[in-house]
Parts: C-alpha cells; structure tokens; sequence
C-alpha cells in the first residue's frame, strides 16, 4: 500500500526539522526554528495517523494527549536550574520506546513469516510491508531492529544514570564494578554473539539476553563517567537516541525516520566533539570513562585561601569600572541567577562595564549558563564566549567567580601534569582581583585542587552563592 | 667625601631643608608645616624656618621649634644655611640672586613664563624642581600640587560666591516665606570644577556643570551636579591625548555652548568659570551680554582671572559689581585665602616629592633624572635648564585600552599558511570522500536494492546534519538539545504504524511507546520555547 499524500508531508516535515537546527544558529531566529520543529512533527504524525498508521487511531490519540498532558506539566514546571536533568529523564524515554519499537517488530515479523501466503494477502499497515520482504531483506531487517533495540536499550539505562547524577541522586563520582572496562567489554561481545545466533535463528532468547546486556552496557558505561563530564554524556545519548530511531526506521522502511534519526544522531555527534575539543579531552576516553591517569606528580598547591566578607566584596565593586563575572555550576544549584542578574543590573545603571564570560562546559549542560542568564533577563550581548573575553582579563578590575572551579583553573596551563593540563580555560587570575563565591574548601567536580584560591589576588567569599549574594546585593550602590 | 664621613661621625653636618617667607604680597602660605617637618627630619634631614614664616598661615615659631625645626633668624641666613628651599611662589629677583651652586630649590615656577629665572639658576648651577611640573601619572598624584590648590580655588570660589550672594543656597519653605534654592552653574570640570560642584551641590543648591570633554560627564553626575549636554554632534578630542586637560574647541562647538550658556544665564544665580587651557590665555565662555541676562545680585567667580578671565569684564584680584547689579568676583589667590588647608596640603605634596628625590631614606638627595616624575618636574638641573621635559614613558591617563598588536604575518607567510591550510583540508576531503564512496559501495554490492535506497537518504541526512551543527551558536546549544531531543521522539512513527496490526502484546507495547514520545514531544518543544523566549537584548 502506498500513500502518495503521507510521502509528500514527510518530505515537508524533513525540510522543516532541517530548517528548525539550521535556525538555531541565532537566537532571533531560533525563536522561528521551535515553530518550526512544532510544525514538522505535527505535520508527520498527522500524515501517518491518516496514512500507514490509521489502525486504532482512536487509541494512538488518547495515547498522544496523555503523554502530551504530561509533558506539558513538566515543560511548564520545571526549574530551569533542572534543564539538564529534564533533558537527560526525556532521552530515556526514547531509548525505551525504540526498545519497544524493536520488540513489536520481531513479534510481528515472527507472525507474518508464520502465515502462508493467503493469509499474507490479507495483512494490513506494518505487517503488510513486512509481508512483501524476501529472504536477504528480513535478514537485514532482523540486523537493523536488533541495532535499534541495542542502542535503544543502552540510550534507556544511560539516561537514567545521567538523570540520576544530574539531579544528584546518584554519587556523581566516576564508579566501576570490580573488572571495570572488561564488564563493558564482555557484555559487547556477548551482544555480538547474539547478534550472529539471532540473525540465524531469528529467535526471541538471543534478542532478550542482547537487551540485558545493553542495559547493563548503559548502566555501567554512564557509571563509570565523572559528574564534570556529564555534559558530552548528555549530548551523546541525544545523539544515541537519534541512531536508534534511524536504526528502526530502517526495519520498519520509513525515510522520514531515518532521516530525522541520522539528523539527531549526527547532531548530537558534533555536540559532544565540540564539547570535547573545549575541554581538551579526547572523545574516546570521555566516552570509556574517567580521567586518563596523571604522567607525573602533580604540583603541590602552595600559599592559603584567603577569606573576605561581603562589605570588602561590596567595596571593591563600587570602586571598579571593568567587570567580569564567570557563573559556574554552583549558580544554577544555588538558583542565584536572578541575584546575578540584580548585581549585574546595579552595577550596569552605574555606568560600569560588567560582563559575563561563558565557559564552553560550563554548567552541565552545553550553553547551561546562557540558559540560566537569559531566563533570569541578563541581556544576551553582554554575555561573551572564552574566546571573546580572555584577552580582556588583564584590563579587567574586578572578576568574580560564582560557583565554578575547573574551567577557571590555572594548573591547566601552568601544571603539565594536572589531569586537566591543555583544557582551555578563562585566565581570570589575570584580573586585578578576583572573588570566588563558593561554599566551602572542597575541590571541584573532577577533585582536583585549584592553584587560582590560593593566588595573592584572589579573595574566597565563602559562602551559598544565592545567600552571598543576598548580602552582597544592598551595598552595592 | 666631605660631607659623607662627617655624617658618619654621627650626622653633624647633614642635609638642610629651609623654607623662608614668602616675599609676594598677600602671600599667606608656607612651603613647610610643622608636621611636614617631622616627616622629613625622618627621611634623614634637618629642617629650617625664617621666622615668621608659618604666622599667616596659622604656625608660629614655637610650633615648629616644639617640632624640632631650627629657626632662622633672616632669609639671607636661611639661604646660605640650607641645601634645600622649598617655597611657594617662584623666587623674586633678590632670591635668585641667593641660589648657589649645588643648592636645590622646590617651588611653583611656571617655567613657561619665566625663562629669566631659568636661565640664571643653569647659570649658577642650581637644581630647580617644579611643583607645577609634575606630570599627570597615577604614581605622582601624591605631589601633584596643582590639583591639592584647584581643589582649595574650587572649594574656596562658592565660600567666596556665598559671602556675596544674598540668599540661602538650599531652597526653604519657612513660616516667614518661600525661598527658591540658589542654582549653580561651573563651567570647566578639572579638579577646581569639580571641587567647586561638590561643595555647591552640598550646600543645597541646583548645581549645574559643564565641561568640552564629554567624558566628565560621569564625574559630574558622581559629584551630584547634572551635567549640562550640548546638541552638538562632533569627535571630541579624547581628553586623554592632552594629559587630561581640555584643548580648544573648534568655532562652531564654541557657539553651540555659548547658546546654551545665553539660554542658561538668566535663571543662573551663581557662576563659577574654571575654564582654563594650558599655556594660553583663558577662552571667553561667559560674553558681557550674558551677564547683562543675568539678575541682580547674582555672583560670578572667575577662576581664570589670573589668565584673562573667562569673563572679559573681570578685573583680576578685585571683586566688582556690574550696572545690573551683578558681582564678579576676579581673585587669584584662593589658596592663599585658606592658607592653613593649603600650607597643610602644599607642604605634604613637597614632603612627597623629597621622598622620590631620597629613595633610600638616608638624608641623601638622589636627583634621577631617569625617574618620569623627577625627570617632568626638574626644569634645570646641572647646570643645563631641563625644560620642557620630554613626554613621560607613561601616558598620563590611559588611553582607550589597546589591543595587543598580534605580529602581521608577511604577505608570503599568509599565502603559504593558506595554501598549506588548503591542500590539508583537500586531503582530508578526498581520504573521507574515497573511504565513504568505497563503503557506500561495498554495502551496495551485498544489500538489496530495496534497503540501498534507504540507505542512500541515511547518508545524505547524517551529511545535512553535519553541515547544519557547525553553525550553530555556542549560547543556544542546550535549546539544540532539547530540540534535537523533541525531534528524536520521531520513534512515534514507529509505535504508530504498528499500533493496529496484531496481538494484544504489540498493542500494549505500541500504546506505551506512543504515550511515552509524546510526553518527550510536548516536553521536548515547550522547554525549548520556554528557554528561547527568554533570550532578550539589551
């Protein structure tokens, strides 16, 4: 059965999605580019209820609403500050649905092949398609839904652990099981054998003990990855999940599936290598886990951190004319970007040059930060990237440190030895002087000391970022 | 050699600071304070005083002698005494004839006028510091002496106009009447405008303030005043470029502010004109027409007096009062008028300049004439006359901060960096194209044609995708995220079409997947909207 009307609003929808990504690239135009996306994915599951996917749609409409409803409460409720964990619980949910996706496939396929050919004739919707495939075309059929569940299955579990470290209900230290990279590396070859042995015998056993192995693979791989690196681990389940739908989008032979999957799969590729490359980290080795160990010893930290209150942080601003301010991840857990925003405002009506210098990884998520600042209405022109603003930190008189450690740390440059040596990081040491809001003395995500607290320029104002700021905020004048 | 071993037998014969009496008429000030004098007897010397010197200034002979200071008992002594005179007006004739050789003499000189003094100090081989010579640094402001007098002038010209206004300067609302606060315009805000505004605007009155450099306008406004704008569109000079003094206007900047000054006169109470340009005469700002507007009983204080005046109809030194009614006030010794204030500032900015001139605190003059403040402020030295001094090696008030000039590449350098990025970029292109081909090849000897053409739209969408990432903005990579995310929910398709063929079991599982993309669908495009809405320009 062909549905010359569904092929022709795929087609459109494909444009669209390609038009949605390519407008992002401005934040004017990104506000188009959503409508886009919207307008795409109405137009596709519009065209398939009316074409190849008509049967029960009553059913598939409630089903929709639901899920709908849902998604709406949670969209509309959620704190900004959980953006990442959000994003992260919503790939498990593709993950399980391509799971699920690949299961039908293999019962149907095992039902169709069991009929005769006058029972076939009479197949609707999926199972009619699948009636038509010769014997090479079920074989690379039953490789492409085991692909899908595979990645479906370890995009589920990988997702849930990412959820979980982001909102820090799981130690977000970088965890193995006893055996360490040899599990992941058993449970892949597991996954092979039963590749071949399904791809044989096209049996349901091979196929289960493949999920098992890829939720194990998921649960262990996201383990063993550090909280500092779960901003490539988001983006590249993103890319994942997207894989996987192109990969059922083979076995059920629908383009617009495949298209959009390799779209969202390679998308969220080139994410994590940017991110990658502004770390300095090599892909591979963020993607197996952990922290390649150190060649040598570490340098040893010498000189103290030296405490300051809010009235000497309060003097010093009044008395600057250029300031930066490098928000970090203890912003967001703090919910102090609106304080930000205020001291930013009071210190703009004064005529200073205040700025913010963005970190390419800072926060947990790619463009975290920007996220945060533009939600709490910091205009998004006096927001520079690393590039645009490390040149100007030794004309800068005051740079303040809210809840960021690693990408401010100096021993990237100075220490060849440091586990995080060649990351580009912000020179904010360069300022004049420096004040970092922070909570206590602990290291940060990835636990390595930091040289800059102990510099003679830099003052601790310790602290919670969003009560720092709430004492900080009345003296500014 | 001399003078070193009998310092050694226990400082007998050290170094002498001496500040005689200012001979200038009116003059009121001492070069020396007996608080000064302690602060130097630290720095290894010993300090003299003609007597008398400090009584109209508030000092007499017993406070300094109390601060271990010798008296002299005539100038002629103190000359020949000391090694050291520090005054404060530039030496008359009969005391240049006093310096000898060797003999350093610290005073306000303005050297530009006065080549005669000059010329016979070299002669005689004296050293001659410049107090007004000190050049604009950050380092130098503790001896810029200019700016501790102009603050005194500043201050000193409202007290003055005050004394001859016949009102309050704040604004009252009284059991016996209404009275309107006194409004206040300074024109030029240096140091004495400034001083002049903070002061006024403290009082209570309107304070306006004007100046030809439109960077002041913040330190105006910091000071409490409101900053006068001129609807007038030309490139100011940065003040900046001219040490921080203001340069001479072009004619038609001239007559768009004198049209805001004839518009502003007549509601104007109290003037205060500082309007001074270095080493010419003072710009006419306020026309004898603008005084004519103004009400009776108005005050102006012409702070350029000294050079012309800003208002041709001052008389210098005297205070006069027009036909209408208005005083104008043209004295040039304001500092002098507050002579303790000003002996206490002048004699501190003296002690910080001995302090540069003695880097080892040992009562031994070091005269480096490689130091940019010694070096500005020296005007002969060694028999030479030193002046003008060369420009300082630091600008004396940072300029527009400055890129770092990254080395030009030569024209053949930037040609073999291209070509050399080029044929690296073409090598990679055509390695990834060969081996992409190949595959793509491989795969379409073995496969059927059915999943080839599949197949063939997988590649080119993971080619679009590649090409449209890169452009993304760095800022909106988590709103990519959440839209790739909602996107990926495409899976729903799947679920869809297989939703109504087929058991139970498929039906549950199809339902459930369906339920679950639509939840990352509508939650996936909200966020997104949510995020993106609120990305806003300043």
């Amino acid at each position: 059965m062909e549905y010359g009307f569904t092929t022709a609003a795929y087609v459109v929808s494909v444009v669209l999605f390609i038009l949605s990504l390519g407008g992002l690239s401005g934040q004017e135009s990104a506000k188009r580019a959503v409508w886009y996306g919207i307008t795409g994915m109405a137009l596709a599951i519009a065209a398939t209820l009316i074409g190849p996917g008509s049967g029960l749609w009553f059913l598939s409409m409630i089903m929709i609403a639901g899920g709908g409803y849902i998604g709406y409460q949670l969209a509309t409720k959620v704190q900004m500050t959980q953006m990442p964990e959000l994003v992260a619980a919503m790939h498990s949910l593709v993950g399980l649905a391509a799971v699920f996706v690949g299961f039908i496939a293999h019962v149907e396929l095992g039902r169709v092949l069991a009929m005769d050919d006058a029972a076939k004739k009479g197949l609707e919707g999926f199972a009619a398609i699948l009636a038509k495939k010769d014997g090479v075309e079920i074989a690379i059929l039953r490789v492409e839904l085991f692909l899908g569940i595979f990645i479906g299955a370890i995009t589920f579990t990988g997702s849930i652990i990412a959820y979980g470290k982001l909102a820090g209900r799981v130690d977000s230290a970088a965890t193995k099981l006893p055996g360490g990279h040899m599990l992941n590396a058993g449970a892949a070859t597991l996954s092979l054998i039963t590749l071949i042995w399904y791809f044989n015998t096209g049996g349901f056993l091979p196929l289960f003990l493949m999920t098992l192995a890829a939720l194990f693979i998921g649960y262990h791989l996201i383990m063993g990855i550090g909280g500092a690196d779960m901003p490539v681990v988001v983006s590249m389940l993103n890319s994942y999940s997207g894989w996987a739908a192109a990969a059922i989008g083979f076995s059920l032979g629908n383009d617009l599936m495949i298209v959009v999957g390799a779209l969202v799969g390679s998308s969220g590729a080139i994410l994590s290598y940017i991110m990658c490359k502004a770390m300095n980290r090599s892909f591979v080795s963020v993607i197996l886990g952990g922290f390649g160990g150190p060649a040598g010893e570490q340098m040893a930290v010498e000189g103290e951190q030296i405490a300051i209150e809010a009235e000497g942080v309060a003097m010093a601003l009044n008395e600057a004319d250029n300031v930066v301010i490098i928000p970090g991840y203890g912003m967001a857990v703090a919910q102090a970007q609106s304080g930000v925003a205020e001291l930013v405002r009071k210190l703009r009506a004064q005529g200073k040059n205040v700025r913010f210098a963005i970190h390419p990884v800072a926060g947990r998520l790619p463009g975290h930060m920007n996220v945060l600042l533009a939600e709490a209405k910091v205009p998004y022109d006096i927001v520079m990237e690393m590039d645009e603003i490390n040149e100007d930190f030794p004309e800068t008189d005051v740079a303040i440190v809210i809840g960021s450690n690693d990408i401010v740390n100096p021993a990237a440059q100075d220490d060849p030895n440091s586990p995080i040596a060649g990351m580009p990081v912000l020179e904010c040491w360069k300022a004049k002087q420096v004040f970092v809001s922070k909570r206590g003395q602990g290291t940060g995500y990835s636990g390595i000391e930091n040289p800059l607290f102990f510099r003679e320029n830099t003052r601790m104002f310790y602290g919670d970022a969003k009560a720092s700021l709430d004492k900080l905020l009345p003296m500014i004048d | 050699m001399w003078r070193k071993a009998n310092m050694m037998d226990g400082g007998i014969a050290r170094v002498k600071i001496g500040t005689p009496k200012e001979m200038f008429e009116g003059e009121r000030r001492v070069a020396m304070t007996p608080e000064s004098a302690a602060q130097l007897q630290k720095l290894g010397y010993d300090c003299l005083i003609e007597t008398g010197a400090g009584a109209e200034a508030g000092f007499s002979d017993a406070d300094y002698a109390a601060a271990g200071v010798e008296i002299a008992k005539t100038a002629a002594a103190l000359w020949k005494a000391v090694d050291v005179v520090a005054k404060v007006r530039a030496p008359n004739e009969a005391e240049v004839k006093r310096l000898r050789d060797g003999q350093t003499l610290i005073s306000f000189i303005n050297p530009a006028a006065n080549d005669k003094l000059l010329k016979s100090a070299a002669k005689k081989g004296s050293t001659v510091v410049a107090m007004d010579m000190v050049p604009r640094i950050s380092r130098a402001q503790k001896m810029d002496a200019l700016s501790s007098m102009a603050n005194i002038a500043g201050y000193r010209a409202i007290i003055e106009a005050g004394n001859n206004f016949g009102r309050f300067f704040t604004g009252q609302i009284t059991a016996a009447g209404k009275v309107p606060p006194a409004k206040v315009l300074v024109v030029g805000a240096g140091v004495a405008g400034l001083a002049a505004v903070g002061t006024s605007t403290s009082l209570g009155a309107i304070t306006y303030a004007f100046d030809v450099r439109p960077e002041v306008a913040e330190q105006i406004e910091s000071m409490g005043a409101e900053f006068v704008f001129l609807d007038f569109e030309e490139e100011q000079a940065d003040g900046a470029a001219t040490g921080g003094y203001a340069a001479v206007s072009s004619p038609e900047f001239r007559e768009a502010q004198l049209a805001k000054f004839r518009e502003l006169a007549p509601e104007i109470d109290i003037v205060i004109t500082t309007a001074l340009i270095p080493n010419r005469d003072a710009p006419e700002l306020w026309t004898e027409d603008m005084v004519g507007a103004m009400k009776p009983g108005s005050v102006i204080v012409d702070l350029a007096a000294e050079k012309g005046g800003n208002c041709k109809l001052t008389v210098m030194d005297k205070k006069i009062v027009t036909e209408n009614g208005v005083t104008i006030i043209g004295y040039t010794d304001f500092p002098s008028r507050m002579a303790a204030q000003a002996s206490t500032l002048y004699s501190t900015n003296i002690r910080h300049m001995m302090t540069d001139l003695t880097p080892e605190k040992d009562g031994v003059i070091d005269h480096n004439m490689e130091d940019d403040v010694i070096r500005g402020a020296t005007v002969t030295h060694a028999k030479a006359i030193t002046f003008p001094p060369p420009p300082p090696k630091i600008a004396a008030i940072a300029a527009a901060p400055k890129k770092e000039a990254v080395p030009e590449p030569t024209v053949q350098e930037k040609r073999a960096a291209e070509v050399a990025a080029f044929k690296s970029q073409t090598r990679n292109q055509v390695t990834l194209l060969a081996v992409g081909g190949a595959a793509l090849l491989a795969v379409g000897l073995v496969a059927p044609a059915s999943f080839m053409q599949h197949f063939i739209v997988f590649v080119l969408a993971v080619f679009i995708g590649f090409q449209v990432i890169w452009g993304v903005a760095h800022s909106l990579h988590t709103p990519l995220m959440a839209v790739t995310n909602a996107i990926s929910s495409i899976i729903i398709l799947g679920a869809l079409m297989q939703i109504g063929s087929g058991s139970s079991l498929v039906i549950l599982l199809a339902a459930l997947g369906v339920f679950m993309t639509g939840i990352n669908i509508f939650g996936g495009f909200l966020v997104t909207r949510r995020m993106l809405a609120m990305f806003q320009k300043s």
